[in-house]
Parts: structure tokens; C-alpha cells; sequence
């Protein structure tokens, strides 16, 4: 009797943990309803796309709608806004049970997350092989990130390519103009930002702690990344990684780069005039212009870049995404549509550049006059031509189907050497972590 | 009829009241049944199928099939039979995440769980006092935040314990603190911070389990042991405390189960941070399926291994707790 009785709690018990079994499962069905999916026969002219942001790239989808709309009046999009980590989680939960039937036309990527979706779920990616996008058209760093064995899988979108944006009203209190900032190296950073600190008690930078951001932009600017051509890990022996954490450490030693917790945090460093300065993927222009309070007082320049390391530039990107297409059936207009607007379309980029800032990462864009314009809020800087001049500039690396194992890893071993660790050791044992989350 | 079975004495409280004879004590069971009985018994089995059958194939059918994905190995879809089969299982061995993240798990279990039940077994006492004034209003304000979606507190208490948040912002007007504290950038910090988040969300909950068993507990026998001598405290812990036994069970059965399962506050509070440090194993499970290269495999054995330490320390509790029979 009271076997029995355990037994009867124990299955209440399991009952309860079975959210979680039922998760892991992945074939246990992703639980939402699937409303949106396209399937495969859907209309001949409507395409079904996720994409995560209303203000940015649902707003360029619906312009891209548009502009297609012209040539091809029947032609519609239905747009399904869904954030990034759900797109993650219902690609990852759709093709773990085979039920490809339910994606999307287009889908919109994280160009960090590319590489290990293309190589771990080949069967929801159709490739650009019979399309006429022409990838030539686009910074070769930044198709790198959805080409796998030569392969296309992706249109790039939005634009990653690092700034360094400096407030120069903050610069010249410190007796500094933005060109003092421009070609540097970090070690001439650090003494500026010294300097700049000692006489206006800001920082010239700020990041989240924990987070690897800065390193792993330092580190693409030298053309280095933390896994070699086949995708080995190369955490431990890695000159330039070396140098990148160094650098940070001492960044930070020295209060010119003030580590905060939060994105929220973040943001508020910059909204609030906490920093002199940023240095993130040119996106963050938009955050930065939500202090319309600071308007005329920001420049852009180009990033400092590594010293003594091979290879090492002052141009790098954080982020970034690409658009992917599905082999539902309707592969061949979704290629098109993509070919006409994304890549293809100055009337398309100059629409969306105004109003949402999503600057483009196709080449073409940039010779247009509204790429040419001054930006009151930047001092009268054209600063979306400066970037796309950086673009063509950034060093590609290799982010393989293990950049996040790679990436959360380091960020481990950098808060270990804040707290004391011996880097060399921390690395290494980063390095095993990659190693064994591969095996 | 409930001669045979009747508790000892000073047991009385959890076993059934005298006259609602449970089935088990009815028959044995080579007995045939009466025509009633069968039928009686009928109605229940119909009763019961349908919710029965749902909950096989939604919940232990997946769990099934979670248990073959355990015992495969590879990333995405290309999924093979493990060699040896417990590979998944073996590698949880050698796993320093899973390692770390069991232990913050822990950490948080043992220091939350008797806190959060001592904390919600004295505001049942005080909100069961007679002399308790606008019992409604504080009953309702303990239970609320149970009301809160985990996602937004946790995102609340983010924003209080950020560096320029609330809560450094008080403790130094208040001369507590001489300057800012880094509360989700340290380690131990960021998880007393979890567990506040933790304590603040669920012990009002479990409150009003402990509320409605005080409701149950007959007053006559708190009158006989005053009557006895026994003051307050001796009155509680011998004569409330034994009536509370089994929801003390129930409750501490289901926050082990909560705690280690725990994933919100992990993913949206601290995310992990700083270095892994408050990272809790679903938190892992989840990043090894969605955020890393997809390993299904190990995820599913990973799950395994939270349902078989919950399923062991219920049957741990249950020993120790539960000595009705």
C-alpha cells in the first residue's frame, strides 16, 4: 500500500517535470499554433516572411512590398513578426521534427546565428544558386557570414559595420576633436581616454559586462576569430585574443571603459551623456538619436584597432542579419523579390534610410545622394556614406556552427581573469569548454 | 467499520474522519463485487479515461520518446543511436557546465526553499489570527505577487538591483551602503538577488495552502491544549504544526520541483551572469537545444537527469515527511 502511494506520487512528480521532457523532446511539437505558416501551395503571389522589428526590418520588408508591388501588381507579403529568439526556436523546433512544411517563404537571420543553422538544419535553407543576386554587390566580410562550402544561403540586410561615435562637445572640453580618434591604435586610445576622463570624469566607453562584444569586435578587426578554416576552436594561442583582452582589462583598469549589466543600462549610459563615446555596430546610431537633446553633438569615425597584431585594422561589425529563403515551392519568386529590392533597388534603400536607418549593406546604395547626405544630429556629417566606406573595408572571419559555444565561453573566461584568474588558464580552460561542447 | 484502522492515539489529523470509509478499506480484492459496485465502479473508469488518455498521449507519450532522443547523439537532425547508449549520461560526468549549473540549482533550493516555507507558514499564523484586522486586504497583498508573470518581475528586479537602480539608491539615503554595490555583477550578490526574486514571487503562494489547512484544523483542539496549559508556541508546535504535516509535504515536494526547474529568472534577470555563475540548469538545457549547435540528445538527457533528482528527493521527502501509514 504505501509502494503504492509513492508510486502514485512519484508519478504526480514526473507529471509536473514533464514540461521540460516534453521541451527537450523538440519532436513533442512545438506546442504554438502554427497559423502563419505557409503552406507550400499558398497563393502563387504572397510570400510569408518573419522578420522581428516593426521600426527596422518590417518596416523595410513592407517597403520592399512596395516597390515590388510596381512591376508586380498581384504580389503580397505577409509579414509575421516574431522576435528573434522565437524565429530561433520555431526554425530549430520545425526542423528537428520535420515539419518544414510550416516555414515561412523568407526568413530574417542573425548573421552570428547563419553558419550554424545552415550546417545543422540544411533541409529548411534553399540556396541562391539559380537566382540572380548578384553577391558581388555586397561587402565579401559580410556574405561571408551565410556561405557555407561556397554555397549562398543568404541576401544580407542590415548593416553591422562598427563606428566609433564620440561626442564632441565632451572631445573638445578634454581639448580633443573627433580626427584626434581617427586611424588610433588602443593603446593610443587608452592614454586618450585617460586624458579625457581626468578632465571630464566620463568614460569613453561603455559595454555590458559579461558580454564579449568588444573583444570579439577587436578581434574581427585583425581578421582573427575563435575557430580556424575547419572550424577547429583556437582560444588558446591566440595572439590576437590575447591582445583583445589585455586591452579590455586595461580599459577597464583604468575606468576609461565602464562595464555596466544590462542593455537597459546600456543604452542609459548614452542617453544620459554617462560616456564620451561608443563603439558598436552602426546601428546603434539609432539609439544614440533617441537623446534628441544631444543632436549636433555626435561624430563617427572608424574604430582603434589592435597594436602588434597581424593583420590587425581599425574597421570590424558587430551584428548584423541576412535574409534566408525556404525550399517551400516558392523559392523562385522569393529569390526574385529579394533580387529586386534588397538587391537591387536604390529607390528601395533610399526610402528606408530616412525613416527607419537601416543603412544597406549593398554597395550600389551607398553612390545614391540620400547615402551622401548631411546628418544635422551628427554635426552635418554624412556619416551613412562614411560607414558604408568602412564596410568594404572590414576583415571577414569565421564564425562557424559554434560561435556561441565559442562566444559564451570567452565571456566566462574574461569575467574569470577580472576576478583574479590567470588568463592564459582561463582561456584554456574556455577552449575545453568549446572542445567539449563539440565532442 | 473504521475500528480496524482507527490512528493511534495523537495521530488523528491526517487520517480520514471516522466514517468516510476509503475503498481500500472496503473489500479485498479477490472479493466479487456487487452489481452496484461494478457499475459504481464503471461510471468512475468512464470518469476518468478520456482526462487519463489525454494526459498519456500529450505528456508520458513525450516523455517517451524524450527518453529514446537521451539515448541518441548529434547535432540538428542528423541524429544516430549513442555508442555506448547511456553516452549522454556519461558525458553529464564530465560536464563542468552542467556541474556548475547543478550546483547554483541547489544553492538556490536549499537556502529558498526553508526560508520561503518558514516565511509562509508565519504570515499564515499571523493572517489566521482572530485578532488580525482587514484579513481580505492582506491576504490579497501576499498573494498578489504569485499574480505576476515571471518574465516582467523578473525584469523588475533587474531594474531595482541595477547599479543606478532602487535599491542602491535607498540603502545609501539610508546610510546603509557608502556606495553603489554591483549587485548582478558579483556571484554571490547575483544569486542572493535570484533568491529574493524567488521569495517574493512564491511565498505568498505557498501561504495560502498553509492559510486553508489552518482554516481546517479544528479550533477545539487549540482550546483543549490551552485549556492544558500549553501557551502560544507550544500549542502550534504540538498541536498545529502535526495537522499541518501533510501540506508541509505537498508544498515542500512542489518547490523542489519548481526550484529546479527554474528558468525565468535565470534566462531575464541575470542571464546566467557573471560568468555562468547563476545559470540554472534548465537555463543550460535550453541554451545546449536553441542557442548553441543543437544537441537534442544531450538536452534530453539533460532533463532526464533534473526528473530523476526531483523524483528522488520527493521520494526522500515522502520518507521522512509522510508516516501516516
Amino acid at each position: 500500500m504505501k509502494k503504492t502511494r509513492t508510486l502514485g506520487a512519484l508519478g504526480a512528480v514526473l507529471s509536473l517535470s514533464l514540461a521540460l521532457a516534453a521541451c527537450s523532446g523538440g519532436d513533442g511539437g512545438s506546442g504554438s499554433d502554427e497559423t502563419t505558416g505557409a503552406d507550400g501551395g499558398s497563393g502563387d503571389n504572397t510570400l510569408t516572411v518573419w522578420a522581428w522589428d516593426p521600426a527596422f526590418n518590417i518596416f523595410a520588408l513592407e517597403e520592399a512590398e512596395k516597390v515590388f508591388q510596381a512591376d508586380n501588381p498581384d504580389f503580397k507579403l505577409e509579414i509575421v513578426e516574431t522576435p528573434w529568439e522565437d524565429v530561433q526556436t520555431k526554425l530549430t523546433t520545425l526542423a528537428q521534427s520535420g515539419e518544414t512544411d510550416q516555414l515561412p517563404d523568407i526568413f530574417l537571420m542573425q548573421n552570428n546565428a547563419f553558419q550554424k543553422n545552415v550546417i545543422n538544419y540544411p533541409d529548411i535553407f534553399a540556396d541562391f544558386a539559380d537566382s540572380d543576386v548578384d553577391f558581388s554587390e555586397f561587402p565579401e566580410s559580410v556574405v561571408a557570414y551565410s556561405t557555407y562550402d561556397d554555397v549562398n544561403y543568404g541576401v544580407p540586410f542590415d548593416n553591422g559595420t562598427a563606428i566609433g561615435a564620440y561626442r564632441t562637445d565632451l572631445l573638445e572640453q578634454a581639448g580633443y576633436t573627433v580626427d584626434d580618434f581617427t586611424d588610433i591604435t588602443w593603446d593610443q586610445f587608452l592614454t586618450l581616454g585617460k586624458d579625457v576622463l581626468a578632465k571630464t570624469g566620463k568614460p569613453l566607453l561603455t559595454g555590458q559586462a559579461g558580454s564579449a562584444d568588444t573583444i570579439m569586435m577587436m578581434l574581427q578587426s585583425a581578421g582573427a576569430s575563435l575557430f580556424d578554416d575547419e572550424g577547429m576552436p583556437t582560444i588558446t594561442d591566440n595572439e590576437a585574443l590575447l591582445a583583445a583582452i589585455d586591452m579590455y582589462g586595461q580599459l577597464v583598469d583604468a575606468g576609461v571603459f565602464v562595464e555596466v549589466n544590462s542593455w537597459d543600462e546600456y543604452i542609459n549610459t548614452i542617453v544620459n551623456s554617462n560616456t564620451a563615446g561608443i563603439v558598436n555596430g552602426v546601428w546603434i546610431s539609432g539609439s544614440i538619436q533617441s537623446a534628441a537633446d544631444q543632436s549636433g553633438k555626435w561624430a563617427v569615425t572608424n574604430v582603434p584597432k589592435l597594436d602588434g597584431v597581424d593583420g590587425a585594422t581599425n574597421y570590424t561589425a558587430n551584428g548584423g542579419s541576412s535574409w534566408a529563403i525556404t525550399p517551400n515551392g516558392n523559392e523562385a519568386l522569393a529569390s526574385d523579390f529579394l533580387d529586386a529590392t534588397f538587391a537591387g533597388s536604390t529607390e528601395f534603400y533610399d526610402t528606408i534610410l530616412p525613416a527607419s536607418g537601416a543603412l544597406a549593406n549593398w554597395l550600389p546604395a551607398g553612390e545614391s545622394d540620400v547615402y551622401s547626405e548631411p546628418q544635422e544630429f551628427f554635426g552635418g556629417q554624412p556619416i551613412y556614406a562614411d560607414v558604408l566606406k568602412f564596410a568594404a573595408e572590414v576583415p571577414s572571419n569565421n564564425t562557424g556552427a559554434y560561435y556561441y559555444e565559442g562566444r559564451d565561453a570567452v565571456s566566462v573566461a574574461i569575467t574569470n581573469i577580472f576576478n583574479g584568474a590567470d588568463p592564459e588558464a582561463a582561456l584554456e580552460e574556455a577552449q575545453q569548454t568549446v572542445e567539449f561542447a563539440m565532442g | 467499520m473504521s475500528v480496524p484502522t482507527a490512528p493511534t492515539e495523537g495521530r488523528a489529523p491526517s487520517a480520514p474522519p471516522p466514517g468516510t470509509t476509503t475503498s481500500r478499506e472496503r473489500q479485498p480484492k479477490s472479493a466479487p463485487l456487487s452489481a452496484i459496485a461494478r457499475r459504481r465502479s464503471l461510471t468512475g473508469w468512464t470518469f476518468i479515461i478520456p482526462a487519463a488518455a489525454l494526459i498519456v498521449l500529450v505528456n508520458f507519450w513525450p516523455m517517451i520518446q524524450a527518453l529514446f532522443l537521451s539515448l541518441q547523439t548529434g547535432r540538428g537532425t542528423r541524429l544516430s543511436w549513442a555508442e555506448p547508449l547511456w553516452l549522454n549520461y556519461q558525458r553529464l560526468f564530465e560536464d563542468e557546465t552542467f556541474r556548475l549549473t547543478m550546483s547554483t540549482t541547489f544553492i538556490y533550493l536549499i537556502i529558498q526553499v526553508p526560508i520561503m516555507l518558514v516565511l509562509a507558514m508565519v504570515l499564515a499564523n499571523l493572517l489566521n489570527a482572530p485578532w488580525l484586522k482587514f484579513k481580505g486586504f492582506w491576504r490579497t497583498a501576499i498573494f498578489l505577487p504569485c499574480a505576476v508573470g515571471l518574465v516582467s518581475y523578473s525584469l523588475v528586479f533587474r531594474q531595482i538591483f541595477a547599479t543606478d537602480g532602487l535599491a542602491n539608491d535607498l540603502l545609501i539615503k539610508f546610510g546603509l551602503l557608502d556606495d553603489n554595490v554591483n549587485w548582478l555583477g558579483q556571484t554571490g550578490t547575483a544569486r542572493m538577488v535570484i533568491i529574493l526574486g524567488l521569495l517574493w514571487r512564491w511565498t505568498g503562494y505557498n501561504m495560502i495552502f498553509f492559510l486553508a489547512a489552518l482554516q481546517n484544523i479544528d479550533r477545539s483542539t487549540l482550546e483543549a491544549a490551552r485549556v492544558d496549559g500549553a501557551n502560544g508556541f507550544k500549542t502550534f508546535w504540538y498541536v498545529t504544526m502535526p495537522q499541518l504535516k501533510p501540506i508541509i509535504l505537498l508544498c515542500a515536494i512542489l518547490s523542489t520541483n519548481g526550484t529546479l526547474q527554474m528558468f525565468d529568472e535565470s534566462f531575464n534577470l541575470t542571464n546566467g551572469g557573471p560568468g555562468n555563475t547563476t545559470m540554472t540548469v534548465s537555463h543550460y538545457l535550453y541554451n545546449v537545444s536553441f542557442r548553441n549547435s543543437p544537441n537534442f540528445g544531450y538536452a534530453a538527457a539533460i532533463s532526464y537527469a533534473i526528473l530523476i533528482i526531483v523524483a528522488i528527493l520527493a521520494a526522500i521527502q515522502m520518507k521522512v515527511g509522510d508516516k501516516r501509514d
